[in-house]
């Protein structure tokens, strides 16, 4: 195949692509062994020795009151609460590491496969045979049937997805009575959506961009047609993610939560299912805000935010929340940047350490969008550790609040994953062929794409996690 | 593109990560603190709102108009995003801010007989 420079990579290709599957999985398994072996037991440890404690101090002041005939002491109150805040923070700090090391294993394994596949089957077959004559500068489309597949592989996944996770645990507990037809349907399409991805890499991603295709008529008239397809599409996101909100915003208003309950406390005002005239009356004659009787609604900003209703959060259960923020934004600088550099055609090399990172502009563009997948990686696993901590509090999917937060966070996570992936193709175009000005197509309409899951992300945090 | 226009030696994307930068860190600060910083005044609900609804404008402004060039692009592109808004608005509307009970108490002509409607 001939990149953009006119190199001749048909052998370095899928070398590369073997040589990066396999650093990846070197990193997944080091960070595995590391957080999720070697620091996860010593933590397993110190939490199983806490917890032990606990139940020891537990027995003895039992055994102690029933010797004394008494209640245990204020004292001895004081020092059980304290060790299990202490077992409970053990616990967590258990499932920080061991969480943060299973999930970079297992995307450093979806990582290579991706990698070692699509870098596979783009070098198996000869430049000439590659889908559209993208290089040949014939701008006709050529059809491709991949999309349509995606889309069926999609359909079986989802239509088998309800019983999806029951078969699985099912299977676990060699529950003869799974719904296993079920179960097949969702793999069947996930396999075609494998398929589909690897066919639409195969002959519709090549690796040199030129002879982009331009509209010709109205209203993208002389636009670039993959450009303005990705504005539509990302329109399309808009909306999907404008459900999530309005539903959210839709049951938020009904949910009787803690700043719910104090205004209409404050303003004496009687909101049905939450705050009664009892309960106004006794917060106007004085009695304790602990004691007064209420049935609050939790939501993930209660256990995370400090001053929450669930008295769990402070700074470390916002730190994962506020990173996530920070890397996202980050990414998208890093992304710009790698643009920026692409386009350059009067590139220099920068001085200072900059310089010895990045000695030529191919380097430069492929470090930068290194950096916004280990970024965009870091987000995915800081999720998944934050969502093990609110699973361990007691903030599960089985509530409307946890439905809805986990469902919105979820699609939010798929989307920075999908967008990895993706970015993958691009780390490993960057390494092989590179970009320049004529080819950067793909890292700016991938950028798009992926500035739009930032925008998301400016709404879903502070609506979910400090509202 | 933003990088030709220079401000103090740095281009618009750098000064955009900037301001990004520090209203993120701003209200990640307006959450954190409960109270005003040196004060035992409370920080309302409101000015929470007023915060985290007056970032999120300037934050999603900063990243469409220069991460995603809308400033620069063909006016057609800015129309084609802005063109969900009217749904958006229409769903915060009429869904996210519809009445709590709507899901019970609308007309007959839109309620099936579900169970759900029923026992709920």
């Amino acid at each position: 195949m001939s990149g953009g420079h006119g190199a001749h990579v048909d052998n370095a290709i899928w070398m590369r692509a073997v040589m990066m599957g396999g650093i990846l999985l070197t990193i997944g398994v080091l960070l595995f062994a590391t957080l999720g072996v070697f620091m996860a037991n010593e933590k397993h440890h110190v939490w199983e020795e806490l917890e032990d404690d606990y139940h020891h101090m537990e027995v003895q002041f039992a055994l102690d009151s029933s010797d004394e005939g008494a209640n245990i002491s204020e004292h001895e109150a004081d020092e059980l609460y304290h060790l299990h805040h202490e077992e409970i923070a053990a616990h967590l700090s258990y499932l920080t590491y061991r969480v943060a090391g299973v999930t970079a294993l297992l995307m450093a394994i979806t990582y290579a496969a991706f990698i070692g596949l699509g870098g596979f089957l783009n070098a198996s077959k000869p430049n000439a045979e590659h889908g559209d004559g993208h290089d040949d500068g014939h701008d006709e489309h050529h059809g491709s049937a991949s999309p349509i597949i995606f889309a069926f592989g999609i359909m079986l996944f989802l239509a088998g997805f309800p019983d999806f996770a029951i078969a699985c645990k099912a299977m676990l507990n060699a529950d003869v009575s799974a719904d296993l037809g079920m179960l097949s349907i969702s793999m069947i399409g996930l396999l075609t959506i494998v398929i589909a991805i690897a066919n639409w890499w195969f002959e519709d991603l090549p690796f040199n961009g030129h002879g982009e295709q331009i509209a010709t008529s109205y209203p993208f008239e002389g636009e670039h047609i993959r450009k303005a397809g990705l504005w539509v599409f990302i329109m399309s996101e808009i909306m999907v993610f404008a459900t999530f909100f309005s539903s959210y915003l839709r049951m938020r208003t009904e949910w009787c939560t803690k700043w719910a309950f104090d205004n209409g406390l404050e303003n004496g005002t009687l909101i049905e299912g939450c705050v009664s005239q009892t309960q106004i009356d006794m917060f106007n004659s004085g009695v304790d805000y602990e004691l007064i009787p209420k049935d609050l609604a939790m939501t993930a900003s209660d256990y995370l935010r400090p001053g929450g209703a669930a008295g769990t959060g402070d700074f470390w259960t916002m730190l994962p929340g506020a990173v996530n923020t920070f890397a996202l934004i980050i990414s998208s600088y890093t992304i710009v940047l790698a643009l920026k550099t692409a386009k350059n055609a009067n590139w220099e090399r920068s001085t200072g350490i900059m310089g010895k990172l990045m000695p030529t502009r191919k380097a430069e563009v492929r470090n930068y969008l290194i950096a916004t997948l280990a970024l965009g990686s870091l987000f995915i696993i800081l999720k998944l550790v934050e969502w093990s901590h609110l699973v361990a509090e007691g903030f599960d999917i089985g509530t409307t609040q946890g439905s809805i937060f986990y469902i919105a966070t979820g699609a939010h996570g798929l989307h920075v994953f999908v967008g990895l992936l993706v970015m993958l193709y691009l780390v490993f175009k960057s390494d092989t062929v590179g970009f320049d000005e004529e080819n950067a197509q793909g890292v700016e309409y991938f950028g798009l794409y992926w500035h739009f899951v930032d925008l998301a992300w400016v709404v879903i945090f502070p609506a979910f996690y400090l509202y | 593109m933003g990088e030709h226009k220079l401000i103090m030696g740095k281009d618009i994307y750098f000064w955009n990560f900037i301001v990004l930068m520090f209203f993120t860190l701003f209200e990640v600060a307006a959450v954190f603190f409960e109270e005003y910083p040196g004060t035992d005044i409370p920080v309302s609900k409101s000015v929470v709102w007023a915060i985290l609804i007056g970032v999120g404008i300037i934050k999603g402004y900063g990243i469409a108009a220069y991460f995603m060039h809308l400033k620069d692009d063909p006016r057609i592109y800015t129309r084609t995003a802005l063109f969900p808004v009217l749904f958006v608005i229409l769903m915060l509307w009429g869904i996210g801010l519809s009445n709590p009970a709507g899901v019970t108490e609308l007309p007959s002509w839109c309620t099936p007989n579900w169970d759900y409607a029923d026992t709920r």
